[in-house]
């Protein structure tokens, strides 16, 4: 056989150098005979006859050697390529018009999946990814943690799981399997302030252990990655940087290697820049500076000295590569005894169930944004997908025109011989061709925009950082799209315009009396796909806007006009941590001097940023169990900066120092939570794990006011006065006058007036802030409104093509009947009639249709349910309306056809 | 030189002198593809041979009772070659013009081998059954 591939390959490739050969071996054959013909006593012209005759035909021998080779599919398809590019030639018009449409469908479906192949399929850029398997434990009772750090879920079963585990029950791990060969451990991707060459800045950043490289198997392209030396205590302070941050702060110099660079005020030395294509292990974040795990308590105040040596600490992630030879199952039961054998050893006080330890596949990274983003991901993917078989829809029904006004062509074909198949697979490379003229320019338009598509996953204010290389899956799905679009575009008008009665064609003109009830049906059920999925895609447009006006109305509890705000980390700039405080009191104090400022304050987070800090809250004294709270870190008149009544008693103020009590506010919400209608003023309450002495008075309750997330109702917050903890990070919020972007350069001026050196991040106001956290919701507003604006109008088109043609051959039947005595709205009502078939029945179609799949959105939808009946009818009238629009001009031209020149055309 | 009619050109006869007149027994489009093949096999198992060749030595060593139309030999010939049966070269004809020679390959030579084979015992079995009298069933 392979004697034959190599045949067949030399062939295609030589396919002219054989042509000529052939033709000069004939040649030669026919020298020969005439030669031996005119020795036999022939003349020259009669030998050169008779041996052409005994040749036979060239032309026929070949296509015979053609197909010898194997080559004679090959051939027909580069001619019949060859025509239909003459055919698209021909009518430019039309051909662009389908090209673009084609252009739009296919790109939208290759741009999605570019993303769908980024975040679920591509797998992480390391030797050996397969290999790479991710630590969950799950158990029923998880009282072996004292604390823990990390993403956890429930069950089906009401067990947790979860992927985080303690220092030395990773190390137990990691120093005694067998079937692991590497167990490295990392903490989250973090913030971190980085200052360089004097310029400050904030990073992502992470913390890894010893062998985390080693066992991702990554190189340093310059200088090296963290080893094992590095990740023990007391070593010097030294960290990899990523490829990306070494190009735009150190722009790619050489001598990186050495330099020293300040991580929250500490120092450290670079020893390594990473590779280019390497994000780490969690897709969607690409840390810019790695350090050990071992140093982190220097760098993060928030994380403890014995963070490492603590059993009951559960924060670290572990990922692990299998041995090959080696199954899941061996190393999962190997695992969960080394970790039980662990937990055993430091004998929990709490009651807790061994945990079962399951061995995630790790190839494609941590499944966290996996699982976040496949919703999101898995509705714009069947969107695109619907606008996609709309289009084809659409184009096959202009197709069905086109053919038909080649009936003659194809009819001549098939009477010269030409098998129906053969004609159908010529319609259909046509279409194919279109196809994949329009996808190739989808595809252009998708890789110039790629490096926007991200945006499509980020909820909030959060940055994705995706790789969005082209890669082989995404070629192979747009050339699978182009020839699925281009067979389901072409099939139909190929079969219908086959399937012709040859003999009646020939001398018949082009428009007939009549046209067959099964020749108009195809256009009518193409009408009908093309309304029932605009209609699908208009609901779920109404759905998504209305979403986004429910976010953009939500009742905040606080008033977010007028309100600027700002992030400052003075620790950057060399302040110790007693100092941070000071600072903050003197820039509040001058910040309030500038005219224009009406009230100036600080809390940790911004509101609705997506940062919080959760903890128990209970009241002093009380056996019952601590409520789960949001922690508020603020400063005196933070109420009346963001524009929250306060409800009873009142505000920290100024004096309330951290020398003196520790007083709080609590929002209405964790007062009736904990007291219920009693009165909270006077009461304490504490935090589960503080002393006594910590304990805090109630002294104000506080408006109810969302926190975090726009979507989730206002949960119980407790307000402490920024003092009682240092912060590293505070965000500013002042209440202006008039517009807060006109005093943006007064109050920089200010801060720079107490400091210089303090640089400020995330200036912006507070509507600004919340359009950030609504981002995702607009986009999809925005693009499915889109959508279905594209889809109307394409099934509009569809609409007015398919009538207009209808009234095209019915012409003389229509002069005939004006003729006979029809009015001019008898010809209307006739013609509206033949759309109102198919319309009604794709509105049927597409109420079952959102009916079906409408709760798969439900989940990114807001204050409206999927089966809103409102947004069912605004879409339908639309729809409705459009399509009568759409109907209309080719009813009013049939209305106003003269009978005699109707008729005559017969 | 004889008159010729144009039944004659198209007909039977052969114009080389000294020849009897030959009876066809076969035209190409009654010999069954695959017989042709084994010929082509046959006539270059005798040596390398150009296309005309091939024609010629097919004649000759059918005794000219076979008339193959001179233009179908090609498309067989390159099936052949792309089932890797003969190779082909291009090399010098008697009189010194440029022709592509075709040569049998160690696989053609087995193929050639075991079709004769078969050709004789499918012969022998047809003519067994073709002997039948009334007396033997």
């Amino acid at each position: 056989m392979t004697t034959k591939l190599r045949s067949f390959l030399s062939a295609l490739v030589n396919g002219r150098r054989l042509e000529r050969e052939m033709e000069e071996e004939w040649r030669f054959h026919l020298d020969e005979r005439v030669g031996a013909l005119m020795a036999s006593g022939v003349s020259r012209r009669e030998a050169q006859q008779i041996a052409r005759v005994e040749f036979g035909d060239p032309l026929r021998w070949k296509e015979e050697g053609r197909e010898a080779r194997g080559l004679r599919l090959i051939h027909e398809l580069r001619s019949d390529v060859q025509y239909a590019l003459r055919q698209m030639g021909r009518a430019k018009a039309a051909t662009l018009v389908i090209m673009a449409t084609l252009a739009l469908a296919i790109g939208a479906n290759t741009a999605i999946f570019t993303l769908v192949d980024a975040v679920m399929l591509k797998p992480l850029p390391v030797p050996h990814p397969e290999e790479l398997k991710q630590l969950v434990w799950i158990a029923r009772r998880s009282g072996f943690h004292a604390t823990y750090n990390g993403s956890a879920r429930s069950n089906a079963a009401g067990e947790r799981v979860a992927t985080s585990f303690s220092y030395p029950v990773i190390t137990n791990l990691r120093d005694h399997a067998t079937t692991l060969s590497d167990v490295f451990c990392f903490d989250e991707p973090q913030q971190l302030t980085v200052v360089h060459d004097g310029a400050a800045q904030l990073v992502d950043g992470q913390f890894v252990s010893g062998n985390y490289f080693r066992g991702l198997r990554v190189n340093a392209i310059l200088g090296r990655t963290l080893g094992d030396a590095d990740d023990k205590p007391g070593a010097p302070a030294v960290g990899v940087i990523s490829h990306r941050f070494w190009r735009r702060a150190f722009a790619e110099a050489p001598d990186v290697v050495g330099r020293r660079i300040t991580v929250n005020g500490a120092p450290v030395s670079i020893v390594g820049v990473l590779p280019p294509s390497f994000f780490g292990v969690l897709p969607g974040t690409r840390p810019d500076v790695v350090l050990a795990l071992a140093a982190q308590s220097a760098f993060d105040a928030s994380t403890p000295p014995d963070a490492l040596t603590r059993a009951d600490r559960w924060g670290f992630q572990v990922m692990a590569r299998m041995k090959p030879g080696e199954t899941v199952g061996r190393a999962e039961a190997e695992a969960e005894a080394l970790i039980r054998q662990a937990i055993v050893a430091y004998a929990p006080a709490a009651a807790y169930d061994p945990p079962r330890i399951v061995l995630d596949p790790g190839d494609r990274g941590l499944a966290n944004l996996r699982r976040e983003y496949s919703n999101p991901l898995g509705i714009l993917m069947g969107m695109v997908g619907v606008v996609l078989l709309i289009a084809c829809a659409n184009i096959a029904g202009l197709l069905i025109v086109r053919a038909s006004a080649r009936e003659r062509e194809i009819g001549m074909r098939i009477a010269l011989g030409a098998g129906r198949w053969r004609v159908i697979r010529q319609l259909v490379t046509e279409s194919v061709v279109l196809a994949v003229g329009g996808g190739c320019l989808g595809f252009a338009i998708t890789y110039g925009i790629r490096h926007l598509l991200p945006v499509f996953v980020t909820e909030g204010s959060s940055t994705v950082e995706l790789d969005m290389a082209v890669d082989v899956r995404i070629l192979l799905f747009t050339a699978g799209t182009c020839l699925a679009t281009g067979l389901a575009c072409g099939l139909l008008p190929a079969l219908r315009a086959t399937n012709l009665d040859v003999a009646s064609l020939i001398g018949r003109t082009l428009t007939g009396t009549l046209t067959s009830a099964s020749r108009r049906w195809t256009g009518k059920v193409l009408v009908t796909t093309q309304v029932a999925f605009s209609l699908m895609l208009l609901v779920g447009a109404g759905l998504f806007v209305r979403t986004l006006l429910n976010l953009r109305s939500e009742a905040l509890g606080f008033k977010p006009d007028g309100l600027l705000i700002f992030r400052v980390n003075p620790s950057q700039s060399g302040y110790a941590a007693a100092r941070w405080n000071d600072f903050y009191e003197r820039a509040v104090e001058r910040i309030a001097t500038v005219p224009g400022v009406r009230t100036v304050s600080l809390s940790r987070y911004a509101v609705l940023a997506g940062g919080s800090t959760r903890d128990g809250i209970g009241v002093l004294g009380s056996e019952s169990k601590p409520v789960g709270t949001y922690i508020h870190y603020v400063a005196p008149q933070y109420f009346e900066t963001m524009g929250i009544p306060i409800r009873l008693g009142r505000d920290i103020t100024w004096q309330d120092r951290e020398q003196s009590r520790h007083v709080v506010v609590v929002n209405e919400a964790l007062a009736r939570t904990l007291f219920g209608t009693a009165q909270p003023i006077g009461q304490w309450v504490i935090h589960p794990n503080e002393k006594v002495a910590d304990a805090m008075e109630i002294i104000g309750v506080a408006a109810d006011a969302k926190f975090s997330d726009v979507r989730r109702p206002a949960p119980p917050t407790i307000y402490e006065p920024y003092v009682k903890q240092p912060q590293r990070l505070m965000t500013f919020a002042v209440r202006t006058a008039g517009d807060p972007e006109g005093l943006s350069g007064s109050i920089r001026n200010a801060i720079a007036a107490v400091d210089p050196s303090v640089p400020l991040f995330d200036f912006w106001s507070q509507r600004t802030q919340i359009d950030l956290a609504i981002r995702q919701e607009r986009l999809f507003a925005n693009l499915v409104s889109g959508f279905g604006l594209l889809a109307l109008l394409l099934a509009c088109l569809g609409i007015y093509g398919t009538l207009s043609y209808s009234v095209a051959r019915r012409t003389p039947e229509i002069g005939l009947r004006m003729a006979l005595g029809a009015s001019r709205h008898d010809v209307i009502g006739l013609v509206l009639r033949e759309s109102a078939g198919p319309v009604a029945v794709g509105v049927g179609m597409g109420v079952a249709g959102v009916a079906l799949t409408a709760r798969l959105i439900q989940t990114m939808l807001f204050g409206v349910t999927h089966y809103d009946l409102s947004t069912l009818l605004a879409a339908l009238a639309v729809l409705v309306v459009s399509a009568l629009g759409a109907a209309w001009l080719p009813s009013a031209r049939a209305s106003r056809v003269e009978p005699m020149l109707a008729l005559r055309q017969e | 030189m004889r008159s010729t009619s144009l039944l004659d050109i198209l007909g039977e006869t052969d114009y080389s002198p000294g020849h009897s007149r030959r009876v066809t027994l076969a035209t190409t489009t009654e010999l069954l593809q695959g017989t042709l093949d084994l010929l082509i096999l046959k006539a270059i198992s005798l040596g390398p041979l150009h296309g005309y060749g091939v024609l010629l030595r097919i004649q000759q060593i059918s005794g000219d009772k076979l008339q193959i139309q001179q233009g179908s030999l090609y498309p067989a010939l390159y099936r052949l070659e792309h089932q890797g049966l003969i190779e082909s070269e291009w090399g010098e004809s008697d009189n010194r013009r440029k022709a592509k020679f075709y040569s049998l390959t160690i696989s053609g030579q087995r193929r050639l081998r075991a079709e004769v084979n078969y050709w004789g015992r499918l012969s022998d079995a047809i003519n067994l059954a073709l002997a039948a009298v009334p007396g033997d069933l």
